[in-house]
């Protein structure tokens, strides 16, 4: 396999608010291979986006990377001064965020948008930048791109704003982009269609990409490869047929059995995981799963287990080779 | 957007309109009337003097008068000096009265606005603290207050300026600090706020994803989005300090019109409280029309139709 194009290691950050340190990320560790599509599923809290936001450094107040290394084209990302990294922000890494309604400026035209992030990294005059612009659009399939480009956000709907954002992240042809729940706040239609768009430009342009989401649906259709956060904490990582046919770790049988099943009709309920997620003010000394599982052992609460296996990883105590077996729970290849 | 304007002004025509039949009869309601000061008038002299102002008149007659009057811009003469016609009044007064404001006005932005951003971009640091801490004094503390300490210090005490009068530049220094406090205090509150405000939105993370400057993210993105709230102030603010104060005016001794125009209340002399308020009505419409105007430059979102006027 090629060297990876990002190389994170034991990232640990913290959020520092008036009731206390809050751990959002507690050492996570995951390389990004060249043209692959990463997926990171959690539920809100997780820690999935707070990772991605931790590499490209752009925490909200308050929060601290504490250690770790984000390697990316041979220099840590966390190391950088901010001039080094600004150099790097929508030029070698594009972002895409979670809610395009509030991610665009409202009084900038979308095309300014495009256009100034364009000239920041290239030298490129009014015209070529114009018709770069043009041409992302067109890219990212915005009908009558030259005449959009003098829109206003408010103008345009969601799924429009968010190609806005796609042209946005891809304007100089970055080599990773970074999809914070892209379709998240969208229509189900719309949905459907950004993450088709998404999955065809990578292909296209050959990029990495890291996407974010709490839809299972969403993993399994553009993913290569899957992170399970929870708990600030990688759960289980696989590649994604691996993940949906052997999931090796009771989070994510957990997680897969609340996801409903259109073939089924036999109106069985979705089951959901009991419980709610810990409280990252003072998390568990042992697995944070530990309180909702089905399996948990005495050794869950004591100790945090380790990641099992090798390209299939799970954390989980099930793994030891001295522990009893769970017909649900897949065992990892060492 | 020409006929969005027209509309304005029909309509500033309108409010005018109501001003003036509101002011008139609210003022002859009040008891007493021009010439009651005049020691010792004799009942044929007093109704002389008002049949020649036309006082005598039934009021709806004058209040006819006083329109068909004013559609000619002319303001009629002052009862108090006689020889003195309000427009000449006013046009002697604004330019004293101009002339300070602007010079406040100036302050406000200059002043009110960096010191906000300073606040905003240093939150809850020392710079962020000083700036709060002498805009909260400069809100809480009555500029006559300021006028008098500021006399005390600089005139008496340093020496640096004259106590009163404009016949010196450095003349200006007081009064307009005395004015332009509050509002100087005021705005850089404001700004500060809003552009906190601004600071944690989405779209300001994205700036910050795409890689720009630092002075870009906080010029084109940061300061135009917070810039809103303080415009919409600073209308108001600028038609307010334009046409005078009377406190600060009598404090130094200018001879402006915001003198003028209370002195013309306890002198009850009719034309001349008409003449100003319309005056100040007029000033304080096309301020705030130039406010909406400067909207629509400023945020995109917002369109200029009739159904919103």
């Amino acid at each position: 396999m090629s060297a990876p194009i990002l190389s994170v290691r034991d990232l640990a950050t913290s959020f520092f608010t008036r009731r206390g340190e809050v751990q959002a990320v507690r050492g996570v560790s995951f390389d990004v291979h060249p043209g692959e599509i990463l997926g990171l599923v959690g539920e809100s809290g997780s820690g999935k986006s707070i990772t991605c936001m931790s590499v490209l450094r752009l925490l909200k107040a308050g929060g601290k990377i504490k250690s770790g290394s984000a390697t990316f084209e041979g220099s840590d990302i966390l190391s950088l001064d901010e001039d080094a990294l600004s150099d790097l922000r929508g030029n070698r890494i594009g972002v895409i965020f979670q809610d395009p309604m509030t991610s665009l400026n409202p009084t900038l035209t979308v095309g300014e948008q495009v256009m100034e992030a364009v000239r920041r990294h290239r030298k490129a005059s009014a015209a070529e930048a114009r018709a770069r612009a043009i041409e992302l659009f067109e890219l990212v399939r915005i009908p009558s791109a030259a005449k959009r480009l003098n829109s206003y956000p408010h103008e345009f709907s969601g799924g429009m704003r968010q190609r806005v954002m796609i042209a946005i992240a891809l304007a100089c042809d970055p080599k990773l982009l970074i999809a914070d729940e892209p379709t998240t706040a969208l229509d189900v239609t719309i949905q459907r269609q950004i993450l088709a768009l998404l999955k065809d430009l990578q292909r296209r342009l050959g990029m990495s990409v890291i996407l974010i989401t709490h839809d299972l649906g969403v993993i399994a259709e553009v993913t290569d490869r899957v992170l399970v956060l929870y708990g600030g904490l990688i759960m289980e990582t696989a590649p994604v047929r691996d993940l949906f046919a052997h999931p090796a770790h009771p989070y994510t049988v957990g997680l897969l059995g609340a996801v409903p099943d259109l073939r089924d009709d036999t109106h069985k309920r979705l089951t959901p995981i009991p419980g709610s997620p810990p409280n990252m003010l003072s998390p568990p000394p042992g697995c944070p799963f530990a309180p909702r599982c089905p399996h948990a052992m005495a050794q869950c609460k004591a100790a945090l287990p380790p990641l099992f296996g090798a390209k299939h990883q799970s954390r989980c105590w099930l793994q030891h080779p001295d522990a009893p077996k769970v017909g649900a729970i897949h065992e990892v290849a060492a | 957007m020409y006929s969005y304007i027209l509309h304005r002004l029909g309509m500033m025509a309108l409010t005018l309109f109501a001003i003036i039949t509101l002011t008139f009869f609210l003022m002859h309601a009040v008891p007493g009337g021009p010439f009651v000061s005049e020691r010792m008038l004799s009942p044929e002299i007093a109704a002389a003097l008002n049949a020649k102002y036309g006082l005598d008149l039934p009021i709806w007659q004058q209040y006819l008068n006083y329109l068909v009057r004013i559609l000619s811009f002319d303001l009629g003469p002052s009862f108090k000096y006689p020889g003195v016609s309000i427009n000449s009044m006013i046009s002697a007064g604004l330019p004293v009265t101009l002339q300070t404001g602007l010079l406040a006005v100036i302050c406000v932005v200059a002043l009110g606005v960096p010191l906000g951003v300073i606040a905003a971009l240093n939150r809850n640091r020392w710079p962020d603290t000083t700036v709060m801490f002498i805009a909260t004094l400069g809100v809480a503390i009555p500029s006559y207050v300021i006028a008098t300490i500021s006399i005390y210090v600089f005139a008496l005490r340093l020496g640096w300026v004259p106590t009163f009068g404009l016949d010196d530049w450095r003349g200006y220094f007081l009064p307009v600090f005395a004015l332009s406090g509050f509002w100087i205090s005021f705005v850089s509150r404001l700004t500060r706020s809003s552009l906190l405000e601004t600071l944690d939105q989405d779209y300001m993370t994205t700036a910050r994803a795409k890689g720009l400057r630092k002075g870009q993210i906080l010029f084109k993105h940061g300061l135009r989005n917070s810039l809103l709230p303080v415009v919409t102030v600073l209308g108001p603010v600028v038609a307010n300090l334009i046409t005078g104060s009377f406190v600060i005016e009598q404090i130094f001794a200018l001879p402006g019109i915001g003198r003028q125009f209370v002195l013309s209340i306890t002198n009850r002399d009719y034309t001349a409280i008409m003449g100003i308020t319309i005056f100040y009505a007029a000033v304080l419409m096309v301020m705030i029309l130039i406010v909406d105007l400067l909207y629509v430059w400023l945020d995109p979102r917002i369109k200029l139709t009739k159904a919103a006027a």
